[in-house]
């Protein structure tokens, strides 16, 4: 069970990107998953995403990254295996070639290649986000921004409770396991799961006595002790921010000769290669997460 | 002492927590705390031992609902009309789990949770936090995550939370009860020196009787609700009969020089030695 | 007799940064022992015990329970003979009435309806459940949630009992209570084993104890022999019951084992002795 967890969290380093405010970082997310949903056209989605692996290499992250990515690329891969046969496009479409019941459509591998990487980039440039900004100095800057402290704490103690419980429930399976329960299957539910949840709800419980006792919850003025300094720099790249993203977003919209779906013809023997690639990419993905559960 | 003017004074206190429990938690509550003293709580599970302890910073009758009667005034403040935010200054709460009483990623941060609450300054945040890991001994860790320590330490971390706040009370439901033996030996040195070197009044409820009986002023024995005795650890393990009654343990030494009595093996006059040092003073040529 | 646990050179390394849990340790262990595992948090206990139950298998050396190899079994397999009791009983107990929970482990087991009700009702006497019988297990209070906790592993009728740090949170009179039921116990025939921090427990009884520290057995031997180890009790932080220390401090000079006192008990019989001696 553990085992297959990947934790996506910060990847200590000191990278110019890692001594940047969050701030920043957050708009250029934002405003990349802008972008990535105004357009389908592939160079403008493929430019995005590759700026964003540049800066994955450049902050030194790539590790983490890679780590996380051959979990979602070959999962993202079934997006242009469904696409190719049934496209999340207006009708008409352009059959390319036909085998048996199924017809790969030139409007479907467009499709399914710019979905794929508009989830890359997105993914990509919010991966650099949170694995090189500490959690605590998002979370404060989002209440420098006026999110609201007790929300706050809620995003701080769920994210500290995943892995608690995580491990909570590995305790219980083992505990339930010593006493002949089989490890998988419907039985195996509400032993593992009861336990893991009262004991959630008492720590919630006690915790709150806890917080309590220790002034949490004041009204009036509150103060952060986690200090997160905007540099010039992070000014510049929060204006940058607004306008790069923004004006291609606008450009993007605005710029009809932007839409390739009929201009870029997919060669019948292109189109099955890269069906079949992605297909048997995912099938390969699938066949390796199976075995990795069986062994836990 | 007697004439000094008590800081936590409970005047007839009554609780039910309602539902199904038909008896009171505790009982017309009648108790007086003076400033630096180092008080056990001594009785079996449901004697009424928690429950005394939340009334002290007012979780109850303020965040836990049932019925309430009697005053708890805790220096001049009547806790049944404070906050218990506000009570946070006066009375620092540490509980039996160490891991459910904590919530940050950091160890400066968790200590730092009540100070922001409170609107303290980035310097006064710093310089406290530095201070109160000094008290407990944890410098260094303060950029650990709070659930990567041992229970010992995470107890200790839990301590220093509560000073942030500058109380004068401290506040430990059976903190010990979780943790391996250098974590105990670590909170019972943390409690005793904060307690000696700063004046702190400690109010530990514990089941550790012979570590109770050394460091404790006063031993107050709760039964079904009600306190039973209340007097110094001499003075409260000499009645054998009711402790043996009530189902509690004695130190052992005690338990000792009350056989011999009883078997006329030797003729030890009261107060019992309560502690390993008296006793091995009174008992010297026994054997 | 072949020894029911038998641990022959075990190392354990955690794959997990590389951590050596248990180093070379070797053991026999006898049915019908009651033994006391010690050791600060960290020092291997719990690795130990849990290469009995199939939570762990061996990195190096092998472990044998009741003569048969654990490494190719899986902890269902090995439940029938061996029952782990959890410090949290929250950990185990999630059914809706004690009755339920103490058929959860004999079911699993595939053992015949009538077989198992036996066994509850046997495991309801055992430990004084009566009252309890039809009640939700987290509406009844710590202390007694810790009893069925240990009589959910009772039904399963192992041979041999690991029992957590059974007394820790417990009164004085629920700590009493579980020292006779562990007593009782290896009274039926079962090889107990506790992992505790209890003195009174590992004074009172248990008659041998494994002190572990850093990853290694440093020491087996009886209460009276470990408790009077000056080396061992300083190096693991262990203080032995106040009544021991006394002993120890007034007989400074003329220390036989026999003088080592583990209880109020001895510590009366060994006055009422050297009474007579004066006399």
């Amino acid at each position: 069970m553990q085992g297959i967890v990947i934790p996506i969290t910060m990847v200590p380093g000191n990278s110019t990107i890692h001594r940047m405010n969050p701030l920043p970082k957050l708009l250029w997310t934002l405003g990349i998953l802008a972008l990535s949903f105004s357009t389908r056209n592939i160079a403008v989605l493929g430019v995005a995403c590759l700026i964003g692996l540049l800066l994955v290499f450049y902050s030194g992250i790539t590790k983490a990254y890679v780590r996380v990515a051959m979990i979602l690329f070959p999962i993202s891969l079934t997006l242009i295996t469904l696409q190719s046969i049934a496209p999340a496009f207006p009708r008409p479409w352009t059959a390319i070639v036909g085998f048996g019941p199924f017809t790969i459509y030139q409007e479907g591998i467009y499709s399914g290649i710019s979905l794929l990487l508009r989830i890359m980039a997105m993914t990509t440039w919010a991966m650099v986000t949170i694995m090189t900004s500490h959690p605590s100095d998002i979370f404060t800057s989002l209440k420098k921004i006026g999110m609201p402290y007790v929300l706050n704490f809620i995003f701080v103690m769920t994210l500290q409770l995943i892995p608690i419980l995580q491990s909570e429930f590995g305790i219980v399976l083992n505990a339930q396991k010593s006493r002949a329960m089989k490890g998988s299957g419907f039985g195996a539910i509400l032993p593992s799961m009861v336990p893991v949840f009262v004991g959630a709800i008492e720590r919630v419980q006690q915790l709150s006595i806890s917080l309590e006792s220790r002034a949490f919850g004041s009204s009036g003025k509150k103060t952060s002790f986690r200090q997160v300094r905007m540099a010039f720099s992070d000014y510049v790249a929060l204006f940058l921010g607004f306008l790069v993203p923004g004006a291609a977003t606008y450009w993007v919209i605005v710029d009809k000769s932007l839409d390739w779906s009929h201009s870029m013809v997919f060669s019948p023997a292109f189109s099955i290669t890269l069906v079949l690639g992605a297909t048997i990419g995912f099938l390969v993905f699938v066949f390796f997460a199976i075995r990795a559960a069986l062994s836990a | 002492m007697s004439d000094k003017k008590p800081i936590i004074e409970f005047r007839g206190v009554t609780f039910w927590y309602g539902g199904a429990n038909d008896k009171p938690a505790i009982k017309n509550i009648n108790l007086k705390i003076h400033e630096g003293e180092y008080v056990a709580l001594l009785g079996l599970n449901g004697a009424g031992k928690t429950t005394l302890q939340l009334c002290i910073n007012g979780v109850i009758p303020n965040s836990i609902m049932g019925e309430f009667e009697g005053e708890v005034i805790v220096y001049g403040n009547d806790t049944y009309d404070t906050p218990v935010r506000e009570m946070a200054k006066f009375v620092g709460m540490v509980f039996d789990n160490p891991e459910f009483q904590l919530s940050q990623m950091s160890v400066a941060e968790e200590i730092a949770l009540g100070m922001e609450s409170l609107g303290f300054s980035y310097d006064e945040m710093t310089k406290t936090i530095t201070e109160v890991l000094e008290i407990v001994g944890l410098r260094g860790l303060e950029d650990r995550s709070p659930f990567g320590l041992s229970g010992g330490q995470q107890q200790r971390l839990s301590i220093a939370s509560a000073l942030a706040m500058r109380p004068k009370i401290l506040v430990m439901d059976e903190p010990t009860s979780n943790v391996d033996p250098i974590g105990k030996e670590e909170i019972f040195a943390v409690a005793e020196q904060l307690n000696r070197e700063k004046n702190m009044t400690v109010i530990m409820a514990e089941h550790e009787v012979e570590v109770m009986a050394a460091y404790a002023d006063i031993v107050v024995v709760m039964h079904e609700g009600e306190i039973l005795l209340n007097g110094t650890p001499e003075e409260v393990f000499s009645n054998v009969d009711l402790i043996h009654k009530l189902g509690l343990r004695m130190p052992q030494v005690t338990e000792y020089a009350h056989r011999l009595n009883q078997l006329n093996l030797a003729s030890i006059e009261k107060p019992y030695p309560v502690t390993l040092d008296s006793a091995v003073e009174r008992f010297k040529d026994i054997l | 007799m072949e020894p029911l646990i038998k641990v022959e050179n075990l190392w354990h390394i955690y794959p997990v940064g590389n951590v050596t849990a248990l180093r070379d340790v070797s053991l026999n262990i006898n049915r019908g022992e009651l033994i006391g595992v010690i050791g600060q948090n960290g020092s291997g206990k719990t690795t130990l015990v849990k290469h009995f139950v199939g939570l762990l298998k061996p990195t190096r050396g092998k472990v044998y329970i009741d003569g048969e190899d654990t490494a190719p079994l899986k902890v269902q397999q090995l439940a029938a003979k061996v029952g782990y009791v959890y410090q949290n009983p929250n950990h185990q107990l999630f059914a809706r009435t004690v009755k339920a929970e103490l058929e959860f482990g004999p079911t699993n087991l595939g053992l015949p309806e009538d077989e198992v009700a036996e066994r509850v009702e046997q495991a309801i006497e055992f430990f004084g459940l009566e009252d309890l019988r039809d009640l939700h297990p987290y509406r009844i209070g710590f202390p007694l949630r810790k009893l069925v906790g240990m009589a959910s592993i009772y039904t399963m009728k192992p041979d041999i009992f690991i029992l957590d740090e059974p007394t820790t949170g417990q009164d004085n009179i629920t700590t009493r209570k579980v020292y006779h039921l562990i007593e009782k116990l290896r009274d039926e025939g079962a090889t107990v084993l506790c992992v505790a921090h209890d003195m009174i427990l590992l004074a009172e009884v248990v008659e041998r104890m494994l002190v572990l520290r850093d990853s290694e057995l440093i020491m087996d031997g009886t209460p009276r022999q470990v408790f009077s180890n000056h080396e061992v009790m300083a190096s693991t932080h262990i203080t032995p019951p106040q009544i021991t220390i006394l002993s120890l401090r007034l007989r400074k000079d003329q220390q036989t084992l026999d003088d080592v006192v583990l209880s109020v008990d001895e510590m009366i019989e060994l006055t009422k002795q050297s009474n007579t001696g004066k006399k």
